[in-house]
């Protein structure tokens, strides 16, 4: 409904209030949790990842920052205006790369874009040269005139990132903006999101792919079961949950080199595979030695080990 | 600019969209509803019609000649609110990309409604051509007033169509809507034979907007008919579309946004 305007005077908004400002926000769909009293702030110019298994909530979340799931309960501000009172005043500043690209598959490349720069509300000469500009810039202005179900995957996903772009929105949303791509195209879409935070635009991404957050973002939050389990700079995150190295060994091992573990260790299964988790690479090498067993792998802890430990998935023996 | 225009606006940006899709398969889109009234009319129009003493003073093919503008409009905005729509919020996804823009549910719904009334207002403009051409209009400037019926009636049977689409499980259940609703409203409201002897029919058909329609037609066509009872119709019309309508919204909201 419309009404006095509840706006956020711009400069103070810009002083430090956060682009996304979440505080208890909940969704339930009647006895299902999807969210439970979710806090999470995302900083202007900042890029966020938000990490957690399917069903986690991270769609749940995504889609009540504009508007088309309504949170049962919290507080929830996205540029500072209530997405359930004020969803508008919000998309007008909003990118969004959804899970689906949803292109209308019989129409051309051109015709596409231009539809959403209608949405969006863009003058047609000035929507004519942007689509061009965006087009160029993703590499897809030789398929202007391709009709939409002519395209690759890749393409596909590429156009849906120029229609997130059209307006040159403040905030992008990008949920699972690379499943399903081949790695050229992957590496591609990376370099333009951490071309959208040199330009200065906050971020939000959802994904399954440790790599990609840990390269792209500057702050993780990871999800389970609708609440918050972890978050940090992913470096810190992994300091501080899972620090150390790795070591992988053949299954067949574990009997040996169980009993030359020490305490603080942790062993856990990956596939076939025994993984030893030790704080030092020495740990690692003097446990080969005891043991005499050569490791198939060791390397340094990363994302993924962080994520499988708090999502619960890490079968911890070590008890 | 006020909240009213900008809604507007938008809502007109999804008609332009439609537009833009429905075009690409122009003569697939348009033939049933061209082909549909045209077979009618001459196999029960002009091939029944000599069997067929009078009704009500008119041929049997100047009796059912209204009846297709009202048919063009029911079946135009239905099959385009019901299919259409569903196959646009599944296997499109159209909604998910639209409703991330300045667009929201308001203006997916209203645009849909113009979008009918648009197409609606088209159709019934050509079948009042045709009919014309057949000579079967006693009041000829009745091909001016169809597009404006034919538009009226088609946004309430378009939010019949929204309802069904905002309802069914599957695609395929929109048969049942069909068999079960809208098909008796299109053989029973007075296209085919007329009601007047028919006592419990004649009372039941006032619960559809078709009907309402349907009547309008006829008096325009036949050049006959009171202003008190176009005025009824008109209004029985209107509070159809505002019933239906807001119905509609309601439950396409709970489907587009949970």
């Amino acid at each position: 409904m419309p009404g006095p305007s509840r706006d956020i005077p711009q400069s103070a908004y810009q002083a430090g209030n956060p682009t996304i400002r979440a505080r208890g926000v909940s969704k339930r769909f009647g006895e299902f949790v999807a969210i439970e009293k979710l806090d999470l702030d995302v900083r202007a110019g900042e890029c966020v990842g938000l990490l957690g298994p399917n069903g986690a909530g991270k769609s749940t979340f995504i889609g009540c920052l504009y508007g088309v799931v309504e949170r049962s309960g919290g507080e929830l501000k996205v540029f500072g205006h209530d997405p359930t009172m004020e969803p508008r005043r919000i998309k007008q500043r909003l990118g969004v790369v959804p899970q689906e690209n949803a292109l209308d598959e019989e129409l051309t490349v051109l015709e596409n874009m231009r539809i959403y720069a209608r949405f969006e509300g863009l003058p047609k000469q000035a929507a004519l040269s942007r689509i061009e500009e965006l087009l160029i810039h993703m590499s897809l202005d030789h398929k202007r005139d391709a009709t939409i179900r002519t395209l690759s995957g890749g393409m596909k996903r590429r156009l849906t990132f120029v229609r997130a772009l059209l307006s040159d929105p403040e905030l992008l949303i990008l949920d699972e903006p690379t499943t399903g791509l081949d790695p050229t195209v992957r590496h591609l879409l990376w370099e333009k999101v951490l071309s959208f935070r040199q330009a200065g635009k906050t971020t939000l991404v959802t994904t399954h792919y440790m790599h990609e957050a840990e390269l792209l973002c500057d702050r993780i939050v990871i999800l389970n079961r609708g609440s918050v389990v972890g978050a940090g700079a992913p470096r810190e995150l992994i300091a501080r949950e899972a620090p150390g190295y790795v070591g992988i060994f053949a299954q067949d091992r574990e009997k040996v080199l169980r009993t030359h573990m020490r305490a603080g260790w942790d062993l856990f299964y990956q596939g076939r595979q025994c993984c030893i988790r030790a704080p030092q690479i020495e740990d690692l090498m003097s446990l080969q030695r005891a043991s005499g067993t050569q490791a198939l792998q060791i390397r340094p802890c990363n994302l993924e080990d962080v994520y499988l430990k708090l999502t619960g998935r890490e079968l911890d023996d070590n008890e | 600019m006020s909240e009213f225009y900008i809604s507007l606006q938008l809502a007109w940006h999804v008609v332009v969209r439609n537009w833009m899709v429905y075009r690409k398969d122009f003569l697939a889109n348009i033939s049933p509803t061209l082909a549909d009234p045209a077979l009618m009319m001459t196999a029960l129009g002009l091939g029944l019609s000599p069997f067929i003493g009078q009704i009500e003073g008119l041929s049997y093919a100047q009796y059912l000649a209204p009846g297709m503008v009202a048919t063009t409009a029911l079946f135009t905005a239905f099959f385009e609110c019901s299919y259409g729509f569903y196959v646009r919020m599944t296997f499109e996804s159209v909604f998910k990309a639209m409703l991330t823009t300045p667009i929201g549910v308001r203006e997916v719904v209203i645009g849909e409604f113009l979008w009918v009334f648009i197409r609606a207002a088209l159709m019934a403009a050509g079948v009042g051509l045709v009919l014309a051409v057949m000579g079967l209009l006693a009041n000829i400037w009745s091909i001016f007033i169809f597009p404006f019926i034919g538009g009226l009636l088609a946004v309430p049977c378009g939010a019949i169509g929204l309802l069904a689409a905002a309802h069914v499980r599957n695609i395929n259940q929109f048969q049942s809507v069909y068999s079960f609703l809208i098909a008796p409203i299109y053989f029973l409201s007075g296209v085919f034979f007329p009601l007047t002897d028919r006592p419990i029919l004649g009372v039941l058909v006032h619960l559809s907007p078709f009907y309402h329609g349907v009547r309008l037609l006829q008096m325009t066509a036949w050049g006959r008919g009171s202003f008190g009872e176009a005025a009824f119709h008109v209004t029985a019309i209107f509070l159809f579309t505002v019933v239906l309508g807001l119905w509609a919204f309601k439950k396409i909201r709970q489907r587009l946004t949970i």
